[in-house]
């Protein structure tokens, strides 16, 4: 469980930075996200059991909650989830004194 | 051999410019606000990494396709490479799924008004 409590964690912080984009009035496109993510998802399955069997990285089995993708982790799905969200939001609350000039 | 990985990404994140650069994307959109919005995505994700090592959740393998020269314990020079590369490749998904959403939505309004 702790790689998941970890994901969970991290994903929350990057909701916490949309929640503040919203507030912010540049609101992340979520649509978008969406469909990032949902990219992102089927190649990080496919490139991580790509490196998996080239052998650059292990995990530790009692660390995950078992529901694996392959030999990828349905954890892993986690850091995609979390920078597809993230990033977006940095840019756009980047973007916002740009709105408000114009 | 031991090249083989970051050779690999170098090559990913030339293929993440030349899509940018085409279709300005990212930094060839906003290269100020790129370089910072890339800079926190990989610092927040080798936190994240960090944090997993320490918690002994992950460990680099054993295998000819690295250089073997560590940042930090179990962290791989080239995780700073991977992770550029999937903070580029978010941003140019997020941003040309951002301009072909907002090109249908356009093009919906256009018809619903004739």
């Amino acid at each position: 469980m702790t790689y998941l409590v970890l994901d969970v964690v991290f994903i929350g912080v990057a909701a916490v930075v949309v929640l503040a984009a919203r507030a912010a009035g540049v609101p992340v496109r979520l649509r978008a996200v969406a469909w990032t993510v949902a990219v992102l998802a089927v190649m990080t399955i496919v490139f991580d059991n790509l490196m998996i069997a080239a052998g650059l990285f292990e995990f530790a089995d009692e660390h995950l909650v078992g529901l694996m993708f392959w030999r990828a982790p349905v954890e892993d799905l986690g850091y995609p989830v979390a920078v597809a969200l993230l990033l977006p939001a940095v840019w756009s609350l980047l973007g916002r004194r740009r709105q408000r000039e114009a | 051999m031991s090249l083989a990985y970051a050779g690999a990404l170098l090559l990913s994140i030339g293929g993440m410019v030349v899509l940018d650069h085409r279709h300005r994307l990212f930094f060839f959109a906003d290269a100020v606000r790129a370089a910072v919005v890339l800079a926190t995505g990989v610092a927040f994700l080798v936190v994240w990494d960090l944090v997993g090592v320490g918690l002994g959740i992950f460990f680099r393998g054993q295998t000819p396709f690295m250089t073997g020269l560590l940042l930090a314990p179990e962290l791989p020079v080239e995780e700073i490479g991977f992770l550029t590369l999937l903070c580029y490749l978010t941003m140019n998904l997020y941003a040309g799924f951002s301009r072909w959403l907002r090109r249908r939505e356009d093009a919906g309004r256009a018809e619903r008004v004739r």
